[in-house]
Order: structure tokens, then sequence, then C-alpha cells
């Protein structure tokens, strides 16, 4: 009896104990698991969204950092005072150390982001509750934002860890060249049919075939494949989609977004929070501003204008016609709130630009001005270039050129004027730096003219021939002892 | 009289009731003598006799108890008979009988600690017993702060605990670290324990509002507690002593055990403080003539522009430290305590309101608290509940680690233009046109921010003793911790007009609640003596939080009360709900023999929710020693009448981890949304990569003390050596962020935390009417990191004004070492500036190229200090004179280093030329008329990126007056029948810091952490003046 009343005991005791177990069962709220993400066409998008938000960086101040950092180891522009130190001076004095400079994570973890949730989807999109067609599609979107993503390392870093699944090591080498190169490529490629056509996009702002096509144009063009680049941008014009926007003063702005000059952008817009703004504008402001004598343009009330300055160099501001429309973004005179006229004109290296121009969509500090990536006026001046380096000057770059020319209202170039190869290159790469200013084209243009390092050096900084390339991020290199530091640093 | 802190302890823990009780019991035996002997017993420091001493006759049961007026009458056997007198708190007296028939005796005092009961996990010890470390503190050794919070209560009164302020708001954040950091990524904070029930510590809202300065020290949690409710507090501190908390042990465990009433006719006690707070130390700025040629100055050497330059001052300027800084911050105390008992029921209520304002003007806390505690006890029952309301009310007014517009006012003050005025002639508030960042004062009035706390804390339990030797203990407790916090920045600031008001709102529920049961056993047999713990234990944790931002309002006049008038479009929506769960099963067993050799031996199983499958439960054993010397009978010794050698071995875990991170799941992640079609749509990330093998860290400490005393316990103390060895050390693990992820949370690596603590007591005047007694305190720490699974370096720790990574966690070195550049001097003139390939000029800092390759960048960083103190100490002394007393303790850090962010924000300005400076440094800058070595010129702002250097890292060594506090106890002639007892005192606190620190306060550490110190914007510590009044009736 005393036997059954201590087994009975037992038991009792047991099934106490393995209930009690459950007690530590975690429970999960608020978030999701996979199995639930993949169970509706919402739960996938927002995963694609996640990987195109990542891809476009424009979270914070991340998107006008990111602008101007490039721009100030160029010929254009330079920034002072505020908080430089924290993202621009590591790149405007070429330390490059890989550390001292909060861009490093924008421009290494930011596109990883975005390649990390495109592998995710690309492996489980097959198993999603969804329809056929809409699997097609957020697979060509995925590979879209992967290969978009690995084109922005690339130029930056030149080769990195090819991750292409989630279950790779952890830790894995520099994919070489062939390899990067070779998988952009195909990738824009392979998806070009499975993309809708421009305008065609679900909602704008997700991929298209002409923005493939675009960033395949500017790949042949920056890895100097010339015969494809120009027959990828004649392509393009072939779509009979594109034109340039009649106006450059009122190409940037948030009334005019969505015109058919932008084959790609990051989109905007503006909120308290800056989850996906513009702010360059903080730092364009120059101090105490108060309106524009020249097109009205007065300070928003409650707009913020922040103790950094961005400037141009005095040499890029008179190396313009004066009659391009493409100075009427250059602020050179202001009133400021006492009344005054402050005039930015050259000498001091004064002006500012106001490319991003403020009017319409802003919230305290963030702005809501889509960013261009790629216009249709690249892609004119990309097959301009591919053709001057295939066959030297001919009529056709120089009517392309004097497209972009005559929006800009000034004079056309005539082929006559142009005995060679190279005289036609160096009008070229002037023309693109008027066009192009602040939109983190000109290191790419000036690289790939050779001319980065040499006119670094001209202006007596102390670059190096390696700093083509950036240094890859010091944080990446502790976490990864596979990954081997770019050559010269 | 001298107060004996002992005794008052001892008297407590046991009430009156148990001597009548013995008392009793004693006459009821039956007494067969043959004569009687008389007497009374009185003692040495009270007139009149003193009533309930035991009195027995040596080697039998024969004793008596003396009556209400101190006499005794005892029959004894014969004149070979020896009497023994004992009072608790008393030594014990010896008088043999002969032939005498009135044996009249004075008790002295027993001034020993060792008898003094110990609070430990689950249970109680008699000091003497105890075989781990432990400090103790009670009513007699709290700090004589004005204390709002516990933490307050411990500062400089404990070795190896270091209690480090965050911030001097009232109520404000303090972090305690109890024998160093033993994590990287999991919580460093100790576990709270409120009368037998762990309590959640953490605040449950720390968002600061949209736009609005995010701090890293939010309001001190343990603040809903009266400190006046409480009657001891308890810190365990080696392994043998919180292995018993298992899981939750590792950082230490902080036992708090609140008062209860106490035997004897209802007494009530009220108590009152008021005072003021002053800024202790300010910051030693620019005037507007010095600031107006200053700036010039730099102006005409090229720094900044023309339009810059400083003109006319309105009127004398303004220092707007004046402005922001309260002259009088008032704060008051009211506390009603009722108590009564009857030996076997008692019950305490109390009642209290503190209210204090901050040195920031519109800033301020305000308690409201209430207390209730009944305990009832007979031989077969023990039973008691211990329940606290409590609510809080907070002003706040934005301040912390930020730049720019949401920088906050300290930040503004320091940075902004001594010669604007206030207000313009419209009577707005003038702002700047340099820089962007609100006029202080706008700052303040034009946002509106307060928050509201309700706690409930309440533990109940029943203790049923089966037989006297075995008891049965069922405990429940729960924790309710209700807050909202509404911020509203209005028209009147920068943002507020841009956006038409902008208003966020929290709201947070946190709760959680307990139920556990114990069987205690405990039984003396001859030599042996053994007491036996076994329990089981749950205790299951609930989160809930909802958020709300919008902006755009009609009217200000609403604040963030109706978001039905935010512009709709503009509104968002948050909310999380989390919970997690202990499982535990706990056992001790404590033998001791021949009252000399002590063991003690605990294990616990404790099962975490926050874990991954087949790794949820971990185990936790402990096990130590003691050795009583002084009991031996070979230690015949003259000076040592109490010497105990202990040793403990033991293992403890940390889980304070967020939740989920053992799983796969998808949230919003740090990018919430993109813009598709001119709309925000919703995005989802993959949260983190998921460790489904993750477990618990392991803490093994090893502990070995002496406790000594000497000179019949004249001086008293203990020295203890500890060694905490961590490993398997949760740590978000650097992973290549190629795989789209930062870090992954893995056991990995180790670290190391030792040093020594050494607490001395002495009574150094034991006189009639003058007392003398001191505490001294001291501590050494050594934090190494030993390694990081292979993973050279991790650079982490952030302030706004530097770049980011100011911190380097590296094998060999301290936890987060400062890292950056060593400065070696200043560029002059005549010095070949093409020794680096940097841009610098003269009167740019020279820093040391480390790797010689003529560029200084990032390889050039070393470590340049650590926040560890080689040292901390705290020295009360005591003294009384009749009814005077007068408490004194100070306090002090050596060899512990900080960064100076406020330092450093001047040299290299975030917000353009115009800012303020520091006075001392920017009038002896570098100037080619004063080629200093010392100072740069303040021009060189492209050294931004250096300057986390040696002249921003500075020592934060300090001594200080803590407290001064005098009382006068009324005489009781003079208090007529009308009270009891009556005192009144006045407290001087924070009175003196003597340091080379430029700042608020070195020992402030606005970084929200006791051992990562960054001050920077910190909001500025207290001198405090007030006047008590403590009534009895």
């Amino acid at each position: 009896m005393k036997y059954i009343r201590n087994i009975g005991m037992l038991i009792l005791v047991t099934v106490l104990l393995g209930r009690c177990e459950s007690i530590i069962e975690p429970e999960v709220f608020s978030e999701t698991g996979p199995e639930s993400l993949f169970n509706s066409l919402q739960g996938v998008e927002a995963l694609l969204f996640g990987a195109y938000a990542n891809a476009a960086a424009v979270g914070g101040n991340s998107a006008a950092d990111a602008l101007t950092a490039p721009e100030t180891m160029t010929d254009i522009g330079f920034v002072t005072e505020g908080a430089i130190a924290n993202w621009a001076t590591n790149f405007q004095d070429w330390i490059l150390d890989g550390s001292g400079s909060s861009l490093y994570s924008v421009y290494w973890n930011e596109p990883y982001q975005a390649i990390r949730n495109s592998n995710i989807l690309l492996e489980n999109v097959e198993t999603a509750n969804i329809t056929d067609a809409s699997k097609d599609l957020i697979r060509a979107e995925a590979r879209f934002i992967r290969a978009w993503s690995y084109y922005n390392l690339y130029f930056k870093f030149g080769p990195v860890p090819l991750r292409t699944s989630t279950t790779q090591e952890l830790q894995i080498p520099k994919a070489s060249e062939e390899e990067i190169l070779g998988f952009i490529e195909t990738e824009f490629l392979e998806i070009m049919p499975n993309l809708p056509q421009p305008g065609a996009e679900k909602q704008y702002g997700r991929a298209h075939r002409g923005a493939a096509m675009g960033f395949l144009t500017k790949f042949y063009l920056n890895t100097k494949q010339w015969q494809k680049g120009a027959e990828m941008a004649q392509s393009i014009m072939d779509l009979g989609y594109y034109e340039l926007y009649p106006e450059y003063f009122g190409l940037f702005q948030v009334a005019n977004e969505r015109n058919r000059e932008l084959l790609w952008v990051r989109t905007a817009k503006a909120d308290l929070g800056r989850e996906a703004n513009i702010s360059i504008m903080n730092y364009a402001w120059p101090q105490a501003f108060a309106s524009d004598p020249n097109t009205g343009l007065e300070f928003c009330d409650g707009c913020r204008n922040f103790a950094t300055m961005l400037r141009f160099r005095d040499d890029f501001y008179l190396s313009f016609d004066p009659a391009d429309e493409r100075r009427s973004l250059i602020l050179t005179e202001y009133i400021n709130n006492s009344g005054e006229l402050i005039n930015l004109l050259p000498p001091g290296d004064n002006p500012r630009p106001f490319k991003y121009w403020p009017a319409g969509d802003f919230a305290g500090p963030a702005y809501g001005n889509d960013i261009p990536v790629i216009r249709y006026a690249d892609i004119l001046l990309a097959r301009a270039e591919a053709l001057n380096e295939l066959n030297g000057p001919s009529q056709e770059s120089i009517d392309l050129i004097n497209r972009v020319r005559e929006r800009a209202g000034i004079a056309s170039l005539e082929l006559g004027d142009f005995s060679s190869k190279e005289a036609l290159r160096s009008a070229i790469l002037v023309e693109r730096g008027w066009e192009f200013w602040w939109e983190d084209q000109r290191r790419d243009d000036l690289i790939r003219h050779g001319e980065f390092i040499k006119r670094a050096q001209e202006r007596g900084e102390p670059a190096r021939e390696h700093q083509v390339r950036y240094p890859i991020p010091q944080f990446a290199l502790d976490a990864n002892p596979a990954l081997e530091q770019n050559t010269g640093y | 009289m001298y107060v004996d802190l002992a005794k008052q302890r001892s008297l407590r823990k046991y009430p009156k009731a148990l001597f009548l009780l013995t008392a009793w019991l004693i006459f009821g035996a039956t007494a067969l003598g043959q004569r009687t002997i008389t007497g009374t017993v009185s003692a040495e420091d009270t007139e009149g006799g003193l009533p309930g001493v035991t009195v027995m006759v040596r080697g039998t049961n024969t004793g008596a108890a003396t009556d209400f007026d101190g006499s005794y009458s005892l029959t004894v056997p014969d004149d070979g008979a020896t009497l023994v007198f004992s009072y608790i708190g008393y030594r014990k007296v010896e008088v043999p009988v002969a032939s005498q028939s009135v044996i009249d005796v004075t008790l002295e005092e027993d001034i020993s600690a060792l008898d003094e009961v110990v609070v430990i996990g689950y249970g109680t010890q008699v000091r003497r017993e105890v075989t781990g470390s432990i400090s103790s503190l009670d009513e007699g050794s709290f700090s004589a702060q004005a204390n709002t919070n516990v933490d307050q209560m411990i500062q400089g009164k404990a070795a190896g605990v270091q209690v480090v302020q965050n911030s001097g708001e009232p109520g404000g954040g303090m972090s305690i670290n109890i024998r160093g950091v033993g994590s990287i990524n999991a919580g460093s904070s100790p576990l709270y324990v409120v009368d037998g029930l762990p309590i959640n510590n953490s605040p449950a809202i720390s968002q600061t509002g949209n736009e609005t300065a995010a701090t890293r020290s939010p309001r001190n949690p343990i603040s809903f507690l009266n400190p006046e409710d409480i009657a001891s507090i308890d810190i365990l501190k080696d392994a043998s002593a919180t292995a018993i908390y298992g899981s939750r042990g590792a950082n230490g465990v902080i036992i708090i055990t609140t008062k209860q009433g106490s035997t004897g006719d209802l007494r009530i006690n009220y108590s009152t403080h008021v005072g003021i707070n002053r800024v202790h130390n300010r910051l030693d700025l620019l005037n507007a003539e010095q600031y107006r040629e200053g700036i010039n100055s730099l102006i005409d050497q090229g720094a900044g522009s023309e339009a810059e330059r400083v003109t006319d001052i309105s009127g004398a300027g303004t220092d707007w430290q004046d402005e922001i800084f309260r002259d009088r911050a008032m704060l008051y105390k009211h506390n009603l305590s009722f108590s009564w008992g009857n030996g076997a029921t008692s019950y305490l209520a109390t009642l209290n309101n503190t209210k204090e304002e901050g040195l920031v003007k519109n800033t301020a806390f305000n308690r409201f608290s209430g207390r209730f505690n009944l305990n009832h006890r007979t031989d077969k029952v023990n039973f008691g509940i211990n329940t606290t309301l409590s609510y809080i009310k907070d002003n706040f007014v934005p301040n912390g680690f930020d730049v720019n517009l949401r920088g906050g006012a300290i930040n503004a003050a320091k940075l902004y233009d001594p010669t604007l005025a206030v207000r313009n002639e419209q009577g707005n508030y003038v702002t700047t046109d340099f820089f962007d960042i609100d006029n202080p004062l706008a700052i303040i009035t034009g946002n509106h921010i307060s928050g509201n706390r309700y706690r409930y804390l309440g533990s109940a339990f029943l203790e049923y003793f089966i037989v006297p030797a075995l008891s049965a203990k069922v405990n429940v407790g729960a924790d309710a911790n209700n807050e909202d916090k509404s911020v509203y920045k209005d028209r009147t600031t920068i943002i507020g007009n841009s956006l038409g008001g902008v208003a966020s709102a929290y709201s947070a529920t946190e709760t959680n609640y307990l139920v556990e049961g114990t069987l205690n056993y405990r039984q003396d047999l001859g030599d042996h003596s053994i007491a036996g713990l076994l329990g089981i234990t749950t205790q299951k944790f609930q989160r809930r939080f909802s958020s709300q931002d919008a902006n755009n309002f009609t009217t200000d006049a609403t604040l963030a009360t109706n978001f039905g008038l935010a512009d709709r479009s503009t509104l968002i929506n948050g909310s999380s709900k989390a919970t997690n769960s202990l499982l535990s099963y706990l056992g001790r067993i404590n033998y001791k023999f021949l009252d000399r050799y002590l063991v003690t031996a605990s294990y616990r199983i404790d099962g975490s929710s926050r874990f991954g499958e087949g790794n949820r439960f971990g185990y936790f054993p402990s096990a130590s020693v003691g050795w009583l010397v002084d009991q031996e009978e070979f230690f015949t010794n003259n000076i040592f009448n109490t010497l105990k050698v202990r040793a403990s071995w033991g293992k403890t875990g940390n889980q304070e981890i967020g939740n989920n991170q053992s799983i796969s799941t998808f949230n919003t992640g740090s990018r919430t949304s993109y813009v598709l079609n001119d709309q925000f749509v919703t995005s989802l990330n993959p949260s983190r990569i998921a460790n489904p093998n993750l477990k618990w860290e392991t803490t093994e400490q090893v502990d070995i003390g002496v406790d000594f005393g000497v000179f019949n316990d004249r001086v008293s103390g203990s020295v203890a050596w500890y060694r905490k060895h961590t490993s398997d050390m949760l740590l978000n693990l650097p992973i290549p962020t190629s795989s789209g992820f930062g870090s992954q949370l893995v056991n990995i690596g180790s670290m190391r935390n030792s040093g020594f603590e050494f607490t001395v007591n002495t009574y150094n005047v034991t006189g009639t009417n003058f007392t003398w007694s001191s505490n001294l305190n001291l501590s050494t720490l050594t934090n190494e990191v030993l390694d990081l699974g292979g993973v050279p370096e991790i650079l982490s720790g952030s302030l706004g004004a530097a770049s980011d990574n100011v911190g380097i966690i590296r094998p060999g070195d301290p936890l987060l070492s400062f890292y950056g550049y060593e400065v070696t001097g200043v560029w002059q003139q005549n010095d070949d500036l093409n020794e680096i390939t940097n841009n610098v000029n003269p009167g740019d800092l020279k820093f040391r190229d480390i790797n010689g390759d003529g560029t200084i960048n990032g390889d050039d960083r070393m470590i340049l200090g650590n926040s560890f103190p080689d040292l901390s100490w705290g020295f009360s002394n005591s003294f009384s004179y009749k009814g005077l007393s007068l408490d004194i303790l100070i306090t002090g850090m050596e060899g512990v280093d900080m960064i100076n962010g406020n330092l450093l924000e001047q040299y290299y300005p975030r917000s353009g030329i115009r800012v303020n400076r520091f006075a001392e440094p920017f009038l002896n800058r570098w100037t080619p008329d004063n080629p200093t070595n010392d100072q740069p010129s303040y021009l060189g702002l492209s050294q931004q990126g250096q300057s986390v250097n040696s002249l921003t890292v500075n020592d934060a060594s300090y001594v200080k007056l803590q407290s001064v506090r005098l009382g006068y106890m009324v005489p009781k002639q003079l208090l007529r029948n009308v009270f009891r007892t009556a005192e009144v005192y006045v407290t001087g606190l924070n009175l003196l810091t003597l340091s080379d620190y430029q700042g608020f306060d070195p020992a402030l550490n606005p970084n929200g952490s006791a051992n990562f110190r960054i001050d920077w914007n910190g909001y500025p510590s207290a001198t405090t003046f007030l006047v008590g009044l403590n009534l009895g009736f």
C-alpha cells in the first residue's frame, strides 16, 4: 500500500513537472515566422519591399551623405563645418582607412541586406501561396535588386564576396573579377524579359525592363565594354518610352517626379521618421538663408539649416557657359535673415548646390524628392561616349550630346570641332560634369577616364593610385578572415 | 550613548514577544531549589532596569526573566551554581552565586557584528555562519542621502558594489555593477529581490519622443520603492550566495527587505524634510565678451566665413546656464507610518510623498506611495503579506545623446551664443542664425513631456511548520507596472513650428507573477547542525507596448492628449507584445560541525524560454566552506576575538538578452517603410540570424575571505578576494555583414573580473557621552576580456559628437576601452608639415603615427584608458555627543577614465564655428603668439575624425564629500508625553568634489552604464541642503 502511494506520488510529481516544462516554451508575438510570411502575397511583397528599401538606402541622412562624399573627392565640390567628420572627411581628405566614416556601413551593409532579402525570397517563393505569375515577377524583382546591389558594391569596392544563397558559409572570400562582372551582367540580361515594360510596373518604384537596361548600359560603360554599351543604349532609345524632360530646372522637383527622363530613381517621401528621404537641402542652405532673389525661393517655414555646408569649387562653377540652364540650380546669392544680400560668387568656393529643389514635400529635415539614379541624358551621353571610343568622333555622337546641350540652352557642338577621339572624350567628360553634378556620377566618370586620382593630386590631395577603389571596411575584415583588403590599403 | 547598529538590527529581528515567550516558558518550568536569589539587571547605557533578560543557572534548565523593572527572582540548587545573564545585543555575563542572595548585574552591549541576521536567497542566516560574500546595510548604515531611490542608499557603502549616477535628474538613473561587468551583450545589472519577489528593473518606456533627444539614462525604475520602507539591503556578491538565483545571479543580487510592524502599541512615525538642490558645478564657458573676441579672432585666422563675425552683444549677453537651471530646486518629503503588533500579529502601514524639482527648469519627480505589510506568526504558521502601491509623476525636458535640434536643453545651453538675448522685442525666443538648435528656453518651455508610472508590487507567503524542524512555504507575488508618457513639441520650437506641433504618446504595461514552494529543514543534533532547503519556482513576465506619433495639429492647446486633432496622414501607430518565463528547481544544505566548521552547498536548475530548444535548462551549483578559527581551543589570542576564514566557488548564469533570439522571425527592422506610388508601404526584414543553440552565459566565481574582529570587536571587518570568470558569453558576434546581418548572438568568448574588497568598522571612542565610529570600504577591480571566439577586436560605442566606435573590445584589455589617438603636441610654425600626408596647419594637434606610415588614420588608434576604477572607496564617520550626531561620508574613485564629450564637442563643434566653448582651454588656445603644445588652435576642424584622443579622454578620478548629516535627538524630558521620539537634522549632500575633471561632475556617467563612461550632455548633479524632522508618537 505504501509503495503504491509512493509510486502514485512519483507519477503525480512527474506529471506536474512535465506540465511545468511547457511554461518555458517560448511564445512569439508581434513578429512573424517564415511559414506565415510566405502564406500571402502581402507577406512576400513586404519582404521584397524591405529589399528595395535596403538597396535604396534612403533612411536618415544616408542618401545625402552617400551622394555627397564621392563628390568631395572630385573636381566638383566639397563640404565644410558641422558633423562632417562622421561621414565625409574620410573621403574628402583621402584618408580612406575603412573605419572613419559612417558611410562604410551604408556602402557595404545596405546592399548586402538587400541581397539577403532577395536570396530569402528566391529560396522560398516557390512554396509561397501566390499565383505562378506573381512568383515569376517576384523572382525577377528579387534578382534585379540583387544585381543592382552588386553593381553598387562592385563600383565602390571592386570584387566582393558573392552571396547568392542564404546557406553559403558565413565566411567567404571575394569572388574573382570575372565572376562578379559575369554575375551582374547575366542577371540583368536574364531577368529583362521577365520584368514589365517601363510604366507597366505594378507600382512606381518597382523594377521594370528599362531600369535593368539602364543598369546594363552603365555597367558596360564603366567596364569599358563599348560595343555592348552602345547597343544597350540604343535598345533603350528604341523602346520609344524615354525622353529628356524639357527643362533642367524642374527636373528634380517633387512636382515633376515620374517624368520620362527617369529610368531609375530611389523613391523618397518626406516624413518625420525619415524612413525614405533626401536630406541634402539641410546641408545646402547657406547660413541664415532667408530667400533667393532670383527664383523667389524662401526658406520654408520650419525647414532646417544644418551647420554643414556644401560648396562648389570655383573652377567648376566658372567652367559653365553663363547661358547654361544647368547653372540655375546653383545658388550664387541670397538674402539672409538680417535682410542683407550675400554674394556667393567666386572667389571663395562658395556656390551652393540646390539641385534637389526644396518644394512641395518636406517634413522638418526630410525632403521627398526622388533621387535619380539613371536618367535618359545619361543613356544618350553613354552611347555618345561608347561610339567615340569605338570609332572616334561621329555625327551620331555629336547629335546625342547636342540633345543634352540643347535642353541646357547652350550652343550645339560641331563635329568639326573635334579632331580626335581624345578631344571628344574630354568634351564628354566636361559635359557630364555639368549635367550630373551632385548625382554621384562624377567619381565613376573620372575613374573611367583615368582622371580621378590625377585631378585630386593636382588639387594637392594625398591621393594614390589604388584609391580608385575604396578600402574594404574594417568591420568586414574583422568579421571575416577569408576576406582580403584591397590592394594598396 | 552610542548607537549600536548590530543591536538595533537584532532587536528588530527578534521581537520582544520572543523574549516574553521565553520568559514565560522558563517561569513555567518547575523549580526545585534550595534558596532564592533576587536582583536587578540594568544596562550600562540606559536608566532603570532592563526587562526581558534571560537569567539561567548554568548547566540546568532552570531560569527566569527579568520583569519590567529589570528585577528577577530565581531559585538555585546550591552555592556552586553560576548564573548566566543573556540578552540579545549584550555581552553574556556569568556570575558565580557563592553566598550572595542579591545579585545585581549591569550588562554591556555586545558590538559584535557577527550575530546580526543576514538575508540570503530564500532564507536568513546569522552573519557568523555566512560562508559567502554578502554586504549588509540597515537603517543605521544607509547613505544619508535625500534618498529618492534604493540605489542611492547603497552608494559608497558596500565594497565591490559600484553605484554610478547616470543623471542628476530627480529620480534619475543609476547603474549598479557588482564586482565588475561579466557580460558584453547580456545585461550587467544585478537582480533586485524585494521581499522574496525578484522584480523587473528595466524602464518600461525608454522612448523620448519624436525628434527629441534620446537619453541613455532613463529615470530609475526602482524609484517606485519608498526608501523609508526599507529595513535592510543585503547584497549578495559571491557565487555561493548568488547561485541560488541561478540564471539571474551572475551580476549579483540585491535583496531588499521592507520594514515590518513592531510589537507593542500603535506607533506612529512622521518624518519630513525640505531642502534645496543647486547645480553642483557648472560648465565654465566663455562669457559674451570673451566669446565675441574669440570667435572673431578665429574668423580673422580664416575659420568660418565673414558672415559669421560676431558684432553686437545684446545687453550684457546671456549666461544660458543661468537661464535653464533653477537657482533653488525644492525638494520635499513626507512620510507617515503606523506600526502595531501583539507578539503574534503585526502590521506596518506607510504613506509617502516625495517631491523633487529638477535642476533644469520644468523637470520634476513626484512620488506617492503606500505600503501595507502584515505578519502573523505562531508555532505552526508563519504568514505574511507585503504590498506596495506607488504613483510617480515625471516631468521631463529633452536631454540626451544627440546633436543639433535633438540635442536637448543642456546641449543647447552649452553651445548657445552668449551674445544673444533670450527674447527679441516682440517677446519671442531668439534663435541663432548659425546653427540648427532651438533657443535653450524654447526647448524647456516648448516641449511638454510628462509621464505617469503606476506600480503595484505584492507578495504573500504562508509557511507551515509540519514539525518544528520542518516547514513548507508557499510564496506568491505579482508585480504590475503601468507607464505612459506623452511628448508634445509646440509651435515655439523650430520643429514644432515646421510641422504644426509634433506629438508622441507611449504606453507600456509590464507584469510578472511568481509562484514558488519551498521546504525548509533545520535540526541541531549534538555537534551537528543541519539546515536544508528544497524548492520549485516559476516566474512569468509579460510586456505590452504601444506608441503613437503624429504632427500637424489644429491647435497646440490639447498637447499630446488628442490625436484626433492631428493630420491623419501623419499618424503612425506601433504596438508590441512579448512574454518570457522561467522555471526553476533549487536546493541548499548548510552544515555546521562543532560550531566552527561550516559547509554550504546549493544547486539550482533554471529553465528559460529565451534559449534554444534543448538548451533551455541551465545548472548552477555552488559550494562554500567556513572555519570559525576563534572557536578553536588552540586559538587563545588576546588580540583577535573573531576570526573566520571562508572560501566559496560557484556557477551563476545570465539570461538578460531579448526574447526570440533563438528563433527566426521577421519584423519591420530599422527601415520600416519604402515608397511606392509615392505612398509608404510596409516592409519586413528578417530580425536576425537565429541561433537555435543559444544557451546560458555562465560565470564561475571563486571567493576567499577573512572576517575578523580585534580588541573585543572594537575593530572588525573583512577582506575578500574574488575572481569571476565568464564563459560562453552571450555575445553579438560580428559576422560577415555580407550575410545581411551584422552579428549573431552566440555563446562564445570569455571575460574575467577580479578584485580585492576590504571593509573595516571601528569604534574609535565609545564613551558614555561621546562616541565615534568609522567605516572604510575599499575595492579594486580588474576587468579583462579574454577571448572573443577568434574575432580580433570589436569596435563599439558611440557618441554623436564624435565618429562612431569610441570603444574597443579586445582580448587582453578591459571591456570597451577608449580607442583613439594619442596627442603628442601641437604643430608649430617651424615644423615640417610634410612629415605626414594629412593636411595640417600650425596649431593643429599632432598625433602619434603609430604605424609610422606618414598618414594619421584609423590604424593609428590606441587604447587611451578605460572605465574601470582601479580603486573605489567610501569612508564614513559617525560621531555622537549626547543627543547630537554627526555623520560624514567621503567617497572616491581612482584610476578611471571618461570620454569628456562636452570638452570634445567644443574642440570639434558639430554645429559650426559660432558655438560657445569651454573658457579655460579656449582662452589658452594655440595662436602664433601663444605657441603652446597643450591646446590646439580651434581651427583644425579637419581633425574632427581624431576627436577621441588623449586630450578628450580624461582622468575622472575624484574625491567627494558625499554627505554630512548633523542630527539632534530631542531629550525625552522635553518631549513631554506628546512624542515618543523627536529628531531634527540638517544634511548637506555632494558638497565638494576634488578632481581635475572639466565638467559637471566626474562621478556622473550620462552614458547610462556603470562601466562605459561617456560624459556628454549629462544632466548635472546637485548639491543638496535639507532640514528634516523625525517624530514618533
